[in-house]
């Protein structure tokens, strides 16, 4: 009996080393260990067995059992190792073959440049206003302090709609709208689409946009104007960002000036962006003019505030380096495309 | 405007570098432009005496002069044609650079050495568009009595530096020398000088007996004639000429040219009239009902009553403040002029110019607003210098038609309410001097008010603001302080709305799509394309840019299309492309602005179908909270009849979306499948809900069942899933369409749609007996709605 069993455990290791693929392995645990399996039937005869031989053929079956289990168990971490093996070398591919596409669509490098001035401004406090592109004529000129016999007003540079209802040159009428309609103390930009009678050519376009900014408070001075300025330009430009400021005329505002900022390109030593002066004209501001104050009902000898306005399209080109206006009313995909 | 350089250090002693001097104006307020020598290459170019001119004896066509340049006696050929014994040319001696950079060496001309060459105006480089033809074709003959042997640069101010200011609509004042020498003297803190008028004290009163003056009109504010007896007209001395010239003036004879001289020097336009040639013993200056008049520049001028002339009574002599006429021009017989300095209202010189499409030095002077105060100065001005010139004896007598005279603006200006305006610290003496720079009378007694008498030429001074900017622009906007605002903390910030068009416009970039920007405009033709009846409600504009952009767009559709018709023809394979704009329609209540709605247009083309863009519409229907949108058959005329459909959020409808109708896709040439949808923002926003709220994750297991439901294919699937969805009680969770089919085993005219149902209960586990009694509920509403069975 002890003899059959050794016979019969070397004769199951055999088989299993013969067993190559894991769907047969299962066939050979069952040969052996199954119902009617060969060391089952064996067991079957230990009835014969005297009593004191059974305890030790008893123990040496559960050897036999312990040893094929093992067995089978390794045999069978071979095999799934093999199959594993097998798998992975059929699957190898070509990681060097180009991704699937995923198209990602974006936003008109003018959006680009107009969320970026948001944000700039929102974080100092203001809020954006909106109002009517098609305008009246007179929060487009009158109110604001626009003399009447001024040319801007003339046909060939103001589109009308009616004699009283033009398309909006500027967006400082929303201003007016603003301070009729809000008390003091207000800070607010209104960027938007303008309109003025110029041929369309590589620097102007009768449809474009502006960003305005107000500040309306007791105590605002021309030094917060030149201030808030100069944060918004190095901001948007960076800290080494420097400004300057020359005197200069609108009728909305009192004293007036231009800002200019050192060429963001060069540093301020002179290239192609800032036609060799070291500076890029960037905006106009100024303090609110009292007429302006005074018609829209808020007192001049109570609040004072600054106004800035500048052109979005333009700054659009100068951050990008786009060098035709037309490129981005054109809407080529590879234009399109090309700004995050 | 263009400043000689040379002219403005008359007036002010200027020590720096052109270039410095440039930036100093341009901080002050007076923007400089750019910087000009006016002529830059030339060198060695000499005055010299033709003393001699032989023949050639090699040549017919060339001369031999004897040249006396001062310094040394030379011989010179050429082969020009208008110089004499006694001409003083400009020589370019051997070694000389002209303007086109030619250095020049000793040439032998058949056998004769030359030293050097005679210059035209070209080679020396001027402006040749300021000359006659005459003069420019031959060799530029000097003035008898000028000095031989100078150097043409200093003698003809070709080394002068011309400025060219750009300046601001107020400052009339500074579109003069003397404005900018004003300035530029306020700005660097300098002395100004005078300069000399006619200032003899007359005993006669001549005058009348040539001439009276009336003015009918307000539109003429002052009118100062002055009349002169003609010695000689010839050309004017050089001085006056290269002033002219470097001011971009053409040299005509003495008198025209002394009125251009004091226009440039003073910015009072003048006028010359010859008096024989007025026929006439007065000047009257009205409006009439003249209908034409031949202006000095021999073009006829088409006149309308609004227009105010110069008459000699009954005949118009001049438009006035524009140009003067031919019947009345200086001619080589003149013997007496009437010289006219005189003030006109702006806006009808405007105007008048306007209607003429004749703008003249005077006239854009006249347009900014001239000092009605200038007109005796610079009539005293002209006087004397026609006098000096040895032009004109002066007639004794002066008429001065002058109704209302300015007075002088009076303001009392507080320093401490300036020094906080600007935000800065002056003392009450250093805000005086610094308006005392500028021409102000200033009068401070340490009151902390200062009482300011503004001058007469500084008609853009109206109040203390005005008085503001004068202190900080000569102070400096430079050295004021930069500081952040004080006063009330705000919070800013966007709102909801603005927010929300963010968000989308990010959800749209995520999904492939480009934002576009197009313009506003459109026109009846291009909306033809769309081949849909016009609008009646189009928003027309008065003044157009052309047919092509005279009407205010109603929809953003066009402009897709045109953009991917763009995309298609420069061979973009495919394109997905959004914008949020305004549209417009008018608005037929009185006193209204027309109506501006916010819209978005998606458009699609290149492997795309109706069915991709509807589930980017879906998702940004999903992303509003509008939880159930439905689409429905219907649309515009510009979409394909059986490929489009009305969006609607519940009763709302938010827009369209479709396939381009066949016939646009050729009006546009678009590629054969183009996809757009256009829906209104503000109805978009409106049937959303924003709120975002957990819901608890669902605790007991769904169950699910599959429905392959047989139907007529004209049924739209919609309807069966509103069947769905409203018998489905409030375990139904979910309904999902994944296949339609028509083909073998369905009959003709039928099609098989195939849904999967999900089934959930909050709150405990369903079972058969749930959902069975639902489920057959679904399919007999659906059989008796829509004859509908279920396939097996
Ligand atoms: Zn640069």
């Amino acid at each position: 009996m002890e003899l059959e069993l050794k016979q019969l455990r070397d004769r199951c290791i055999a088989d299993l080393n013969d067993v190559n693929e894991l769907k047969i392995l299962d066939n050979v645990r069952i040969k052996y260990l199954g119902k009617k399996g060969e060391l089952t039937i064996a067991l079957k005869g230990m009835g014969k067995l005297s009593k004191e031989e059974r305890p030790i053929i008893g123990k040496l079956a559960n050897e036999v059992r312990e040893e094929i289990e093992k067995a089978l168990s390794h045999q069978k971490q071979v095999l799934e190792k093999k199959e594993i093996d097998a798998r992975i070398k059929e699957e190898v591919i070509d990681v060097s073959l180009p991704g699937k596409k995923h198209l990602a669509g974006r936003l008109h490098p003018l959006t680009t440049t107009i969320n970026e001035l948001k944000e700039i401004f929102l974080g100092m406090g203001f809020s954006i206003a909106e109002g009517p592109e098609i305008e009246w004529a007179k929060y487009n000129f009158d109110f604001l302090n626009v003399p009447l016999d001024h040319s801007a007003r003339d046909f060939q540079d103001t589109f009308y709609y009616e004699d009283d209802i033009v398309l909006r040159t500027q967006t400082s009428p929303v201003q007016v709208r603003v301070m009729e309609n809000q008390k003091p103390p207000l800070r607010i930009i209104s960027p938007g689409r303008v309109y003025r009678s110029d041929a369309i050519d590589a620097t102007h376009s009768p449809v474009f946009h502006q960003m305005e900014g107000l500040v309306i408070d007791k105590g605002i001075t021309m030094s917060d104007l030149k201030g808030t300025m100069d944060m918004f330009a190095k901001k948007l430009f960076g800290e080494q960002t420097k400004t300057k400021f020359r005197p200069h005329q609108f009728y909305f505002t009192e004293p007036s000036a231009e800002m200019d900022v050192t060429c963001f390109k060069c540093g301020g030593v002179g290239c192609k962006v800032c036609s060799n002066t070291g500076w890029i004209e960037i905006l106009g501001c100024g303090m609110v003019h009292p007429n302006v104050l005074k018609i829209c009902g808020i007192d001049p000898d109570v609040y004072s505030g600054f106004a800035f306005g500048m052109g979005l399209d333009r700054i659009t080109m100068i951050k990008y380096g786009i060098n035709d206006l037309r490129l981005l009313f054109e809407n080529d995909l590879r234009f399109l495309s090309q700004f995050k | 405007m263009l400043v000689s350089l040379n002219w403005l250090k008359e007036y002010v002693n200027i020590k720096q570098s052109p270039y410095d001097f440039g930036e100093c104006l341009t901080m002050s307020g007076t923007k400089v432009e750019t910087l000009t020598i006016v002529s830059d290459v030339i060198s060695d170019i000499y005055t010299g005496k033709i003393i001699k001119i032989d023949r050639h004896p090699n040549a017919d066509k060339l001369v031999v002069c004897t040249v006396d340049l001062g310094t040394d006696k030379r011989i010179i050929v050429t082969a020009a044609k208008n110089i004499y014994e006694g001409a003083i040319v400009p020589v370019a001696v051997d070694g000389a650079v002209i303007a086109n950079g030619t250095k020049l060496g000793v040439s032998d001309f058949r056998g004769i050495e030359s030293f050097g060459m005679f210059c035209s105006i070209e080679e020396l480089g001027m402006n040749t568009d300021l000359f006659s033809k005459e003069i420019m074709e031959g060799i530029y003959l000097l003035p008898e009595g000028t000095p031989i042997g100078m150097d043409i640069k200093e003698l003809l101010w070709l080394d002068d530096v011309i400025i060219d200011v750009e300046l601001t609509a107020n400052r009339a004042d500074c579109q003069s020398i003397i404005g900018i020498a004003r300035e530029s003297a306020a700005t660097l803190n300098l002395p100004m000088e005078g300069f000399k008028t006619y200032s003899k004290v007359e005993t006669n009163n001549e005058i009348v007996q040539y001439l009276n003056v009336t003015a009918e009109s307000d539109l003429c504010e002052r009118y100062i004639a002055k009349m002169l007896e003609v010695k000689k007209i010839e050309a004017s001395p050089l001085w006056i000429q290269v002033k002219l010239l470097n001011s971009g003036v053409r040299p005509i004879n003495n008198i025209v040219d002394v009125t251009n001289y004091v226009m440039l020097e003073l910015g009072q336009p003048l006028h010359a009239f010859d008096y024989e040639s007025l026929h006439s013993d007065r000047i009257v200056i009205k409006t009439t009902n003249d209908k034409e008049m031949v202006t000095l520049d021999a073009k006829e001028r088409v006149l309308d009553s609004s227009m105010l002339m110069i008459t000699n009574g009954i005949t118009p002599v001049a438009i006035a403040g524009i140009m003067g006429g031919e019947n009345s021009e200086i001619t080589e017989a003149t013997q007496q002029i009437i010289l006219e300095s005189a003030c006109f209202n702006k806006s009808s010189v405007r105007l008048t110019a306007k209607k003429l499409g004749l703008r003249t030095e005077a006239s854009a002077r006249f347009e900014k607003g001239v000092d009605p105060e200038l007109a005796m100065v610079a009539a005293m001005r002209a006087t004397w210098l026609l006098e000096e010139i040895g032009a004109c004896e002066v007639i004794e007598g002066l008429i001065d038609v002058y109704h209302h005279p300015v007075v002088s603006k009076k303001i009392s200006l507080d320093v401490a309410w300036v020094n906080g305006f600007i935000g800065i610290n002056l003392s009450e003496s250093e805000m005086a001097a610094l308006l005392r720079r500028l021409f102000f009378k200033v009068s401070s007694e340490n009151s902390g008010i200062l009482e300011i008498e503004v001058p007469s030429f500084r008609q853009d001074i109206e109040a203390r603001e005005d008085l503001a900017e004068e202190v900080a622009r000569i102070f400096g906007y430079d050295n004021i302080p930069s500081t952040i605002m004080g006063g009330t903390t705000m919070i800013g910030g966007k709102t909801a709305v603005q927010k929300y068009e963010d968000d989308l416009k990010s959800l749209l970039v995520g999904q492939g799509y480009f934002e576009t920007l197009t313009t506003s405009f459109t026109s009846e033709k291009r909306l033809l394309g769309l081949n849909s009846p016009m609008p009646l409600d189009l928003v027309p504009l008065i003044n157009p840019l052309g047919e092509e952009n005279s009407i205010m767009r109603p929809s953003l559709v066009g402009h897709q299309l045109e953009v991917i018709s763009l995309n298609y023809a420069r061979k973009n394979p495919f394109g997905r492309f959004f914008e949020f704009s305004n549209t417009y329609r008018k608005n037929e209540a009185k006193d209204s602005l027309p109506y501006e709605e916010k819209k978005l247009v998606l458009s699609t083309y290149g492997n795309e179908d109706y069915f991709e863009l509807k589930g980017m519409v879906e998702l940004l229907c999903a992303h509003t909270g509008i939880k159930n949108p439905s689409f429905i058959a219907g649309g515009s005329e510009f979409l394909h009849p059986g490929r489009r459909a009305l969006i609607y959020a519940n009763d709302v409808v938010l827009g369209e979306i479709g396939e381009i109708h066949p016939l646009v896709v050729k009006n546009y040439e678009l590629p054969k499948r183009t996809y757009v949808c256009e829906i209104s923002f503000t109805a978009l926003y409106e049937s959303g809900t924003m709120e975002e709220k957990f819901v608890e994750l669902p605790k007991f297991p769904g169950s699910n069942r599959d429905l392959a439901i047989q139907l007529k294919e004209t049924i739209p699937a919609a309807l069966v899933n509103d069947i769905i969805r409203k018998n489905g009680g409030n375990i139904l969770e979910s309904i999902e369409l994944f296949d339609v089919y028509t083909g073998e085993q369905i009959p003709e005219g039928y099609k098989s749609l195939a849904y999967a149902l999900n089934f959930r209960h909050q709150e405990r586990t369903l079972n058969d007996d749930d959902i069975n009694p639902v489920v057959e509920h679904i399919l007999a509403e659906l059989k008796s709605l829509l004859n509908a069975q279920l396939r097996e």
